[in-house]
């Protein structure tokens, strides 16, 4: 393997991985441009999300099957959350919001292991997903690609209809201005719901698009939260293309640094984390508060 | 200092007369991270800085002790340079964290703690890794005084340390310069009109809350002579944020209680049933929801409206409620 070899499957690694974390941010993203809500829950919406996907792919034998549950049944968990506990609480501050989904990421996550149990989980790969393809004489595995078509393919989707829908001139009018968009004759609390259930469903779509990766284990919720964070900080909260950016940036200081010091690839992560937040306090893309 | 703490401070150094030694443990437990609760109120209850890295100063001050000890110190010294030493980390980490507020000073802590934990687990050759450090002891001293080496004596320096810093803590946000704290809380404008620095006041709350739940870390080190990553983990963090719900921030005292009555669930729930976080997750929702002032708010609450009913009775209008 040449330098150049080197470099081409190290970058296509960092955008497989930049779509994955990109699937995780954006509902995080999406949740707190409305709401201003910091969802702690969403890492275990993901795990949960996994696990549901596995079930049903296993239960019909197909991959496609839980690409399909896992979203949906992320996001039902989710708008069950909060039509029964988070409306309660739009009139307080967001302190309340950051504890609140903390306690349901730890009860769900207990969930999970209560449902499925502690051992890890696989998912079997479809045939056309499976093989490995040659990228300029290397192989190079093809979930990777689908990984890296499937997620911008959406990625793409979800922003050309923030930016071109009806609904998503909703959102985006509500993440500017909630009281006059409502003031406007416009059902806020439904929007806001549907939202929030969009939001989720990307966490579990993201979920189970990483167990070919990682293998579904209890505490995969927590790695992704933490990243999802990282990443969200880094690229500006409430902010689609800061989403996107931080990802790649998360994702090539892992897939380098796993390779040229793995030792330190966290504590860079972390690091590039804490300078963007010194230096713009609102992250990249993000407005100062 | 009200008529009930005397009492209670003369029960619980009574205790070990009367408990078995797993009570003890169990009491020590409960104080240290009662301790730790009590210093994340200082900055959360008072200066609204929600930390989600609180494990940080803890964790460090527990890593420091232990190396004093492997290093053969005097127990006590131990604690006190993990005392002087996340003082000196806390003070230019709270300058740069208090530089953002909200969620952003939120997930700052919460990438400091992350950075701490990362360097903690890699660093194999200086903190054992993921195996920590053990096989260090309460080392006798200085002057070769071994009161504090036994389980009772290890309980009665928690005790004391606990208490006093109970009180220091409530005289100093009684003082003025905790007064200006809160007020820099409540309206930074308005405190900045009547002349306070709101973020020197900021990282003044920050490095006494960080400095308190550093001795809480040490006091760790020292009570399970074992300390590894797992103290820097972020859900440790977030338990302790529960313990100051719980109780109700801002009341120093009330994070203490519900420190108390964390340990105990989690010691009672882990023994009927392996899924103790699902039922303290359901149990937290309800106390957010239900009981925003938390356990202490709620007494206090109580208490206001009994008041208010005995003046009704007596017939007096004009009161606030």
């Amino acid at each position: 393997m040449n330098a150049w070899q080197l470099l081409l499957t190290l970058l296509l690694n960092t955008l497989a991985l930049a779509s994955l974390l990109a699937m995780l941010t954006v509902g995080l993203t999406l949740i707190f441009g409305i709401m201003r809500i910091m969802n702690f829950a969403h890492g275990a919406l993901y795990m949960f999300g996994a696990y549901a996907g596995i079930s049903a792919a296993r239960l019909v034998d197909s991959f496609w099957a839980g690409l399909l549950v896992a979203p949906l049944v992320a996001g039902a968990v989710g708008s069950a959350f909060e039509y029964f506990l988070l409306r309660r609480l739009y009139k307080r501050d967001g302190g309340s919001f950051l504890l609140i989904t903390f306690g349901w990421a730890l009860a769900m996550s207990e969930l999970v292991r209560l449902i499925w149990g502690s051992n890890t989980r696989d998912v079997q790969l479809p045939e056309i997903l499976s093989g490995i393809v040659m990228l300029a004489g290397e192989p190079f595995p093809m979930y990777r690609v689908f990984l890296v078509v499937f997620g911008s393919a959406t990625l793409f989707a979800l922003t050309y209809a923030i930016l071109r829908s009806r609904l998503g001139l909703l959102i985006r009018s509500i993440s500017q201005n909630a009281e006059m968009t409502h003031a406007l004759g416009v059902d806020v609390g439904a929007i806001r719901s549907l939202t929030f259930a969009v939001g989720c469903g990307f966490a579990g779509l993201g979920g189970f698009l990483a167990v070919p990766l990682i293998t579904g284990y209890i505490g995969m919720g927590g790695a992704a939260i933490i990243d999802s964070f990282v990443i969200v900080m880094i690229g500006g909260m409430g902010s689609f293309l800061g989403s996107a950016v931080g990802s790649l940036l998360v994702a090539a200081t892992q897939s380098f640094g796993n390779f040229y010091f793995p030792d330190l690839a966290l504590v860079v992560t972390y690091l590039l984390m804490i300078c963007v937040l010194l230096l713009r306090p609102g992250g990249l893309f993000g407005e100062e508060e | 200092m009200n008529k009930t703490a005397l009492p209670l401070i003369v029960a619980l150094a009574a205790a070990p007369l009367v408990l078995s030694g797993f009570q003890v443990t169990l009491l020590t437990e409960i104080l240290i991270f009662a301790l730790f609760a009590m210093g994340l109120d200082v900055q959360m209850g008072y200066a609204k800085l929600f930390s989600f890295g609180h494990v940080l100063p803890y964790g460090i001050g527990a890593y420091v002790t232990a190396f004093a000890l492997l290093h053969g110190w005097p127990l006590p010294l131990a604690v006190g340079v993990a005392f002087v030493a996340v003082i000196l980390l806390a003070v230019p980490m709270g300058w740069l964290c208090t530089r953002t507020s909200g969620v952003a000073f939120a997930m700052l802590t919460l990438a400091f703690a992350q950075l701490g934990y990362a360097i903690v687990f890699k660093w194999t050759s200086l903190t054992g890794g993921s195996d920590g450090l053990s096989g260090f002891v309460r080392n006798p001293g200085p002057f070769g005084f071994e009161g504090f080496v036994s389980r009772e004596g290890f309980y009665w320096l928690t005790l004391a340390v606990v208490v006093g810093a109970l009180f220091l803590a409530q005289a100093f946000m009684r003082s003025a310069m905790g007064t200006a704290i809160v007020a820099a809380r409540e309206s930074e404008k308005r405190a900045v009109a009547l002349g306070y620095e709101p973020r020197s006041l900021r990282v003044v709350a920050f490095s006494v809350s960080n400095a308190i739940a550093g001795l809480a870390g040490a006091l760790h080190a020292g009570f399970l002579l074992f300390v590894s990553p797992e103290l820097l983990h972020w859900a440790l963090s977030g338990h302790v944020i529960i313990a100051v719900i719980l109780g109700g921030a801002g009341t120093l005292i009330g994070p203490m209680i519900g420190a108390a009555l964390f340990v105990l669930a989690q010691h009672q729930l882990s023994a009927i049933t392996d899924s103790w976080p699902l039922v303290m997750g359901v149990l937290f929702i309800a106390f957010v929801i239900a009981a925003p002032k938390g356990l202490w708010g709620m007494q206090e609450s109580i208490r206001a409206r009994l008041a208010h009913r005995k003046t009704n009775r007596m017939g007096v209008t004009n009161v606030a409620p």
